[in-house]
Protein backbone atom coordinates (compact mmCIF):
# COMPACT_ATOMS: atom_id res chain seq x y z
CA UNK A 1 0.00 0.00 0.00
CA UNK A 2 1.46 3.31 -0.82
CA UNK A 3 1.88 5.75 1.92
CA UNK A 4 -0.12 9.27 1.50
CA UNK A 5 1.80 11.68 3.98
CA UNK A 6 3.12 13.93 1.64
CA UNK A 7 -0.37 14.00 -0.32
CA UNK A 8 -2.88 16.97 0.59
CA UNK A 9 -6.70 17.00 -0.44
CA UNK A 10 -8.15 20.15 -0.99
CA UNK A 11 -12.24 19.89 -0.48
CA UNK A 12 -14.16 23.21 -1.07
CA UNK A 13 -16.91 23.38 0.65
CA UNK A 14 -20.11 24.93 0.26
CA UNK A 15 -23.22 23.80 2.42
CA UNK A 16 -22.49 20.32 1.97
CA UNK A 17 -23.70 19.40 5.88
CA UNK A 18 -25.75 16.10 4.71
CA UNK A 19 -22.54 14.33 3.07
CA UNK A 20 -19.34 15.85 4.14
CA UNK A 21 -19.11 13.91 7.07
CA UNK A 22 -19.28 10.48 5.42
CA UNK A 23 -17.40 12.01 2.48
CA UNK A 24 -14.09 12.98 4.69
CA UNK A 25 -14.91 9.71 6.81
CA UNK A 26 -13.82 7.72 3.22
CA UNK A 27 -11.55 9.85 2.24
CA UNK A 28 -9.50 10.57 5.43
CA UNK A 29 -9.53 6.30 5.91
CA UNK A 30 -6.51 6.66 3.17
CA UNK A 31 -5.59 10.02 2.94
CA UNK A 32 -4.16 11.32 6.33
CA UNK A 33 -4.12 15.07 5.01
CA UNK A 34 -7.34 16.97 4.16
CA UNK A 35 -8.18 20.14 4.69
CA UNK A 36 -11.70 21.14 3.97
CA UNK A 37 -12.49 25.28 2.71
CA UNK A 38 -15.81 26.32 3.93
CA UNK A 39 -16.53 28.61 1.56
CA UNK A 40 -19.24 31.09 4.21
CA UNK A 41 -21.89 27.71 4.20
CA UNK A 42 -24.69 28.90 5.85
CA UNK A 43 -25.25 25.11 6.88
CA UNK A 44 -23.61 23.00 9.61
CA UNK A 45 -20.92 22.08 7.78
CA UNK A 46 -17.90 23.36 9.13
CA UNK A 47 -19.91 21.43 12.32
CA UNK A 48 -19.11 17.85 10.67
CA UNK A 49 -15.88 18.59 8.95
CA UNK A 50 -14.67 19.27 12.71
CA UNK A 51 -15.71 16.10 14.15
CA UNK A 52 -13.91 14.24 10.77
CA UNK A 53 -10.29 14.85 11.19
CA UNK A 54 -9.57 16.78 8.49
CA UNK A 55 -8.14 20.34 8.84
CA UNK A 56 -10.87 22.85 8.59
CA UNK A 57 -10.44 26.51 7.05
CA UNK A 58 -13.31 29.36 7.21
CA UNK A 59 -13.93 31.70 4.67
CA UNK A 60 -15.60 34.26 6.69
CA UNK A 61 -17.54 35.22 3.53
CA UNK A 62 -19.02 33.30 0.65
CA UNK A 63 -16.50 33.98 -2.12
CA UNK A 64 -16.56 31.10 -4.39
CA UNK A 65 -14.82 27.64 -5.61
CA UNK A 66 -11.94 29.45 -7.37
CA UNK A 67 -11.29 31.09 -4.01
CA UNK A 68 -11.73 28.34 -1.69
CA UNK A 69 -9.66 26.02 -3.94
CA UNK A 70 -6.79 28.42 -3.28
CA UNK A 71 -6.95 29.18 -0.11
CA UNK A 72 -6.64 25.45 0.76
CA UNK A 73 -3.77 25.20 -1.78
CA UNK A 74 -2.18 27.99 0.04
CA UNK A 75 -2.85 26.43 3.30
CA UNK A 76 -1.67 22.96 2.16
CA UNK A 77 2.04 24.06 0.52
CA UNK A 78 2.50 25.58 4.23
CA UNK A 79 2.65 22.27 5.07
CA UNK A 80 5.45 20.53 5.83
CA UNK A 81 6.26 17.63 3.85
CA UNK A 82 3.59 18.57 1.50
CA UNK A 83 4.49 17.20 -1.82
CA UNK A 84 1.51 16.69 -4.17
CA UNK A 85 -1.99 18.01 -4.00
CA UNK A 86 -5.39 17.05 -5.33
CA UNK A 87 -8.64 18.88 -5.68
CA UNK A 88 -11.26 16.57 -4.42
CA UNK A 89 -14.97 17.45 -5.15
CA UNK A 90 -16.97 17.79 -1.46
CA UNK A 91 -20.82 15.95 -2.46
CA UNK A 92 -18.83 12.69 -3.13
CA UNK A 93 -18.90 12.12 -6.66
CA UNK A 94 -15.08 11.60 -7.01
CA UNK A 95 -13.30 7.90 -5.78
CA UNK A 96 -10.67 7.48 -3.57
CA UNK A 97 -9.33 5.07 -5.54
CA UNK A 98 -9.07 7.73 -8.78
CA UNK A 99 -6.78 9.49 -6.57
CA UNK A 100 -4.32 7.00 -5.48
CA UNK A 101 -4.04 6.44 -9.46
CA UNK A 102 -3.48 9.89 -10.11
CA UNK A 103 -0.86 10.37 -7.34
CA UNK A 104 0.56 7.03 -8.46
CA UNK A 105 0.96 8.73 -11.96
CA UNK A 106 2.90 12.19 -10.02
CA UNK A 107 5.25 9.80 -8.60
CA UNK A 108 6.86 8.43 -11.84
CA UNK A 109 7.74 11.65 -11.98
CA UNK A 110 6.58 11.43 -16.12
CA UNK A 111 3.75 14.16 -15.25
CA UNK A 112 3.75 17.80 -13.24
CA UNK A 113 -0.32 17.22 -13.56
CA UNK A 114 -2.78 14.51 -13.60
CA UNK A 115 -6.66 15.53 -14.30
CA UNK A 116 -9.58 13.51 -14.64
CA UNK A 117 -11.46 13.18 -17.52
CA UNK A 118 -14.97 11.33 -17.08
CA UNK A 119 -14.80 10.85 -21.19
CA UNK A 120 -11.91 9.11 -21.36
CA UNK A 121 -13.30 5.49 -20.65
CA UNK A 122 -16.54 5.52 -18.98
CA UNK A 123 -18.41 8.33 -20.62
CA UNK A 124 -21.67 6.12 -20.65
CA UNK A 125 -22.10 7.30 -17.08
CA UNK A 126 -22.63 10.89 -17.97
CA UNK A 127 -25.94 11.91 -18.84
CA UNK A 128 -26.42 13.72 -22.02
CA UNK A 129 -26.95 17.12 -21.97
CA UNK A 130 -24.20 17.04 -19.48
CA UNK A 131 -22.06 15.31 -22.03
CA UNK A 132 -22.91 18.11 -24.53
CA UNK A 133 -22.11 20.82 -22.59
CA UNK A 134 -18.94 19.45 -21.05
CA UNK A 135 -17.65 18.62 -24.87
CA UNK A 136 -18.53 22.01 -25.85
CA UNK A 137 -16.29 23.21 -23.42
CA UNK A 138 -13.80 21.54 -23.79
CA UNK A 139 -13.80 22.03 -27.55
CA UNK A 140 -14.35 25.78 -27.98
CA UNK A 141 -11.86 26.43 -25.81
CA UNK A 142 -8.60 26.82 -27.24
CA UNK A 143 -5.83 25.85 -24.39
CA UNK A 144 -7.81 22.60 -24.03
CA UNK A 145 -7.82 21.86 -27.66
CA UNK A 146 -3.91 22.93 -27.83
CA UNK A 147 -3.33 20.15 -24.39
CA UNK A 148 -5.65 17.25 -25.51
CA UNK A 149 -7.81 17.83 -22.86
CA UNK A 150 -11.26 15.85 -22.96
CA UNK A 151 -13.14 17.48 -19.97
CA UNK A 152 -12.22 21.04 -18.87
CA UNK A 153 -14.59 20.87 -15.71
CA UNK A 154 -13.90 18.38 -13.74
CA UNK A 155 -13.11 18.72 -9.99
CA UNK A 156 -10.77 15.96 -9.51
CA UNK A 157 -6.79 17.32 -10.08
CA UNK A 158 -3.34 16.41 -8.70
CA UNK A 159 -0.49 18.59 -9.47
CA UNK A 160 2.83 18.39 -7.74
CA UNK A 161 4.65 21.17 -5.59
CA UNK A 162 6.06 22.89 -8.84
CA UNK A 163 3.13 23.60 -10.07
CA UNK A 164 1.19 23.95 -7.23
CA UNK A 165 3.38 26.40 -5.98
CA UNK A 166 2.88 28.57 -9.56
CA UNK A 167 -0.81 28.18 -9.79
CA UNK A 168 -2.54 31.51 -8.54
CA UNK A 169 -6.38 31.07 -9.13
CA UNK A 170 -7.79 34.56 -9.42
CA UNK A 171 -11.80 33.57 -10.86
CA UNK A 172 -13.78 32.90 -7.66
CA UNK A 173 -16.56 31.49 -9.49
CA UNK A 174 -16.81 28.82 -11.50
CA UNK A 175 -13.90 29.98 -14.38
CA UNK A 176 -11.33 28.75 -12.45
CA UNK A 177 -11.39 25.61 -14.02
CA UNK A 178 -10.88 26.74 -17.44
CA UNK A 179 -8.32 29.54 -16.20
CA UNK A 180 -6.37 26.37 -14.67
CA UNK A 181 -6.54 24.82 -17.85
CA UNK A 182 -5.39 28.14 -19.83
CA UNK A 183 -2.33 28.54 -17.55
CA UNK A 184 -1.27 25.00 -17.87
CA UNK A 185 -1.37 25.13 -21.50
CA UNK A 186 0.78 28.05 -21.13
CA UNK A 187 3.06 26.74 -19.09
CA UNK A 188 6.10 23.95 -19.88
CA UNK A 189 4.21 21.37 -16.97
CA UNK A 190 3.73 18.14 -18.23
CA UNK A 191 -0.33 17.63 -18.36
CA UNK A 192 -1.55 14.29 -18.54
CA UNK A 193 -5.04 13.14 -18.56
CA UNK A 194 -6.34 9.80 -16.99
CA UNK A 195 -9.77 8.18 -16.63
CA UNK A 196 -12.10 8.89 -13.78
CA UNK A 197 -15.43 7.41 -12.68
CA UNK A 198 -18.06 10.22 -11.64
CA UNK A 199 -20.46 9.26 -9.51
CA UNK A 200 -23.77 11.43 -10.30
CA UNK A 201 -25.96 11.15 -7.56
CA UNK A 202 -29.14 12.63 -6.97
CA UNK A 203 -27.83 14.74 -4.56
CA UNK A 204 -24.74 15.90 -6.99
CA UNK A 205 -27.26 15.96 -9.49
CA UNK A 206 -28.89 18.55 -7.94
CA UNK A 207 -25.83 21.01 -6.85
CA UNK A 208 -23.64 20.31 -9.97
CA UNK A 209 -23.49 22.63 -12.71
CA UNK A 210 -26.77 23.50 -15.00
CA UNK A 211 -26.51 24.47 -18.41
CA UNK A 212 -27.24 27.76 -17.46
CA UNK A 213 -23.46 28.00 -15.34
CA UNK A 214 -22.03 26.59 -18.76
CA UNK A 215 -22.88 30.23 -20.17
CA UNK A 216 -21.54 31.96 -17.00
CA UNK A 217 -18.49 30.08 -17.32
CA UNK A 218 -17.98 30.85 -20.70
CA UNK A 219 -19.06 34.82 -19.92
CA UNK A 220 -16.51 34.82 -17.02
CA UNK A 221 -13.68 33.45 -19.37
CA UNK A 222 -14.62 35.91 -21.81
CA UNK A 223 -13.95 38.31 -20.04
CA UNK A 224 -10.89 37.53 -18.26
CA UNK A 225 -8.96 37.11 -21.62
CA UNK A 226 -9.38 40.37 -22.19
CA UNK A 227 -7.58 41.32 -18.77
CA UNK B 1 -20.16 63.36 -40.04
CA UNK B 2 -18.14 64.91 -37.36
CA UNK B 3 -20.25 63.44 -34.26
CA UNK B 4 -19.93 60.25 -35.61
CA UNK B 5 -16.19 60.27 -35.24
CA UNK B 6 -16.21 61.34 -31.99
CA UNK B 7 -19.03 58.79 -30.55
CA UNK B 8 -16.74 56.18 -32.42
CA UNK B 9 -13.48 57.34 -30.85
CA UNK B 10 -15.31 56.88 -27.50
CA UNK B 11 -16.17 54.13 -28.10
CA UNK B 12 -12.76 52.98 -29.02
CA UNK B 13 -11.28 54.44 -25.96
CA UNK B 14 -14.02 52.02 -23.51
CA UNK B 15 -12.57 49.64 -25.38
CA UNK B 16 -9.03 50.43 -24.49
CA UNK B 17 -9.72 50.90 -21.00
CA UNK B 18 -11.83 47.80 -20.61
CA UNK B 19 -8.41 46.09 -21.94
CA UNK B 20 -6.35 47.68 -19.44
CA UNK B 21 -8.17 46.88 -16.56
CA UNK B 22 -5.67 48.34 -14.68
CA UNK B 23 -5.73 51.56 -12.46
CA UNK B 24 -2.52 53.70 -12.92
CA UNK B 25 -1.93 57.10 -11.34
CA UNK B 26 -2.33 58.01 -15.32
CA UNK B 27 -5.29 57.18 -15.68
CA UNK B 28 -6.69 58.76 -12.69
CA UNK B 29 -5.05 62.01 -13.53
CA UNK B 30 -7.05 61.90 -17.19
CA UNK B 31 -10.11 60.75 -15.34
CA UNK B 32 -10.22 63.75 -13.00
CA UNK B 33 -8.93 66.46 -16.02
CA UNK B 34 -12.25 64.92 -17.93
CA UNK B 35 -13.91 65.11 -14.80
CA UNK B 36 -12.74 69.06 -14.24
CA UNK B 37 -13.99 69.86 -17.89
CA UNK B 38 -16.75 68.75 -17.55
CA UNK B 39 -18.07 70.11 -14.74
CA UNK B 40 -16.95 73.16 -16.17
CA UNK B 41 -18.86 72.72 -19.18
CA UNK B 42 -21.82 72.14 -17.46
CA UNK B 43 -21.88 75.75 -15.89
CA UNK B 44 -21.16 76.97 -19.05
CA UNK B 45 -24.52 74.74 -20.81
CA UNK B 46 -26.60 76.32 -17.82
CA UNK B 47 -25.33 80.13 -18.17
CA UNK B 48 -25.60 79.76 -21.85
CA UNK B 49 -28.08 77.38 -23.40
CA UNK B 50 -27.74 78.40 -26.86
CA UNK B 51 -23.90 76.97 -26.74
CA UNK B 52 -25.43 73.51 -26.65
CA UNK B 53 -26.86 74.26 -29.88
CA UNK B 54 -24.05 76.28 -31.23
CA UNK B 55 -22.12 73.25 -30.65
CA UNK B 56 -24.18 70.78 -32.07
CA UNK B 57 -23.94 72.53 -35.34
CA UNK B 58 -20.46 72.33 -35.22
CA UNK B 59 -20.54 68.76 -34.45
CA UNK B 60 -23.17 67.90 -37.25
CA UNK B 61 -26.38 67.83 -34.90
CA UNK B 62 -29.50 68.90 -35.20
CA UNK B 63 -30.35 70.17 -31.83
CA UNK B 64 -28.06 70.98 -28.58
CA UNK B 65 -30.86 68.28 -26.61
CA UNK B 66 -29.56 65.14 -29.12
CA UNK B 67 -25.99 66.29 -28.38
CA UNK B 68 -26.41 66.40 -24.83
CA UNK B 69 -27.92 62.85 -24.93
CA UNK B 70 -24.99 61.51 -27.27
CA UNK B 71 -22.69 63.34 -24.75
CA UNK B 72 -24.25 61.55 -21.39
CA UNK B 73 -24.48 58.04 -23.10
CA UNK B 74 -20.72 58.32 -23.55
CA UNK B 75 -20.48 59.15 -19.87
CA UNK B 76 -22.60 56.68 -18.92
CA UNK B 77 -20.17 54.16 -20.76
CA UNK B 78 -17.64 55.43 -18.77
CA UNK B 79 -18.83 55.11 -15.62
CA UNK B 80 -20.03 51.41 -15.65
CA UNK B 81 -16.82 50.78 -16.65
CA UNK B 82 -15.14 52.82 -13.75
CA UNK B 83 -17.65 51.09 -11.24
CA UNK B 84 -16.57 47.71 -12.62
CA UNK B 85 -13.19 47.92 -12.71
CA UNK B 86 -13.55 49.53 -9.19
CA UNK B 87 -15.47 46.28 -8.46
CA UNK B 88 -12.92 44.02 -9.52
CA UNK B 89 -10.93 45.77 -7.83
CA UNK B 90 -12.27 45.39 -4.65
CA UNK B 91 -13.35 41.99 -4.88
CA UNK B 92 -9.55 40.67 -5.28
CA UNK B 93 -8.54 42.41 -2.14
CA UNK B 94 -11.55 40.82 -0.59
CA UNK B 95 -10.43 37.47 -1.73
CA UNK B 96 -7.39 38.35 -0.14
CA UNK B 97 -8.10 39.09 3.04
CA UNK B 98 -10.69 36.49 3.42
CA UNK B 99 -8.43 33.88 2.71
CA UNK B 100 -5.32 35.33 4.74
CA UNK B 101 -8.54 35.12 7.75
CA UNK B 102 -9.22 31.64 7.08
CA UNK B 103 -5.24 30.32 7.23
CA UNK B 104 -5.20 32.25 10.61
CA UNK B 105 -7.61 31.07 11.67
CA UNK B 106 -7.21 27.53 10.50
CA UNK B 107 -8.34 24.69 12.62
CA UNK B 108 -6.15 21.60 12.37
CA UNK B 109 -7.89 18.39 14.17
CA UNK B 110 -6.60 17.51 17.09
CA UNK B 111 -4.06 14.70 17.72
CA UNK B 112 -6.30 12.32 19.27
CA UNK B 113 -8.66 12.50 16.29
CA UNK B 114 -5.91 12.13 13.88
CA UNK B 115 -5.22 8.85 15.44
CA UNK B 116 -8.29 7.68 16.08
CA UNK B 117 -8.43 8.00 12.43
CA UNK B 118 -5.37 6.60 11.41
CA UNK B 119 -6.60 3.22 13.67
CA UNK B 120 -9.79 3.21 12.00
CA UNK B 121 -7.90 3.16 8.71
CA UNK B 122 -5.48 0.57 9.70
CA UNK B 123 -8.63 -1.44 10.77
CA UNK B 124 -10.51 -1.38 7.74
CA UNK B 125 -7.17 -2.02 5.64
CA UNK B 126 -6.64 -4.75 7.47
CA UNK B 127 -9.62 -7.41 7.64
CA UNK B 128 -12.94 -4.51 8.32
CA UNK B 129 -12.37 -4.20 12.03
CA UNK B 130 -15.79 -3.79 13.98
CA UNK B 131 -15.19 -0.16 15.45
CA UNK B 132 -15.73 0.89 11.54
CA UNK B 133 -18.77 -0.56 10.86
CA UNK B 134 -21.36 2.60 11.21
CA UNK B 135 -18.69 4.77 8.88
CA UNK B 136 -18.35 2.15 6.92
CA UNK B 137 -22.22 1.53 6.27
CA UNK B 138 -22.74 5.15 5.30
CA UNK B 139 -20.09 5.35 3.35
CA UNK B 140 -21.17 2.49 0.92
CA UNK B 141 -24.66 3.88 1.28
CA UNK B 142 -23.37 7.39 0.00
CA UNK B 143 -21.35 5.61 -3.10
CA UNK B 144 -24.62 3.81 -4.65
CA UNK B 145 -26.90 6.65 -3.50
CA UNK B 146 -29.66 7.59 -6.12
CA UNK B 147 -27.05 6.54 -8.75
CA UNK B 148 -28.52 7.10 -12.34
CA UNK B 149 -31.47 8.66 -10.88
CA UNK B 150 -30.58 12.13 -11.87
CA UNK B 151 -31.35 13.49 -15.19
CA UNK B 152 -31.31 17.21 -15.16
CA UNK B 153 -27.94 18.84 -15.90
Amino acid sequence: MQDFQDVWLVIPVFNEETVIADVLAHVLRTFPNVVCVDDGSRDNSAARILGSGAHLLRHPINLGQGAALQTGLSYALAQPRAEYFVTFDADGQHQVEDVENMIGELRTKEADVVLGSRFLESAHEVPPLKKLVLRTIATVSGSSRRLGLTDTHNGLRAFNRAVAEKVDITQAGMAHASELVDFLSRSSFRVREVPVTIKYTEYSMSKGQSLLNGVNIMFDLALRRRG
Amino acid sequence: MLIQALLILAAVLLFVLFLRRSHTARLQAFKRIGFLLFCAFGVLAVLKPDVMTWLANRVGVGRGTDLLLYMLTVIFGFFALNTYLRFKDTEKRLTRLARAMAIRDAIAPDDDLRAAVAEEAAASAGGRGVADEPAEGRGVALAQGGRGEGQGV
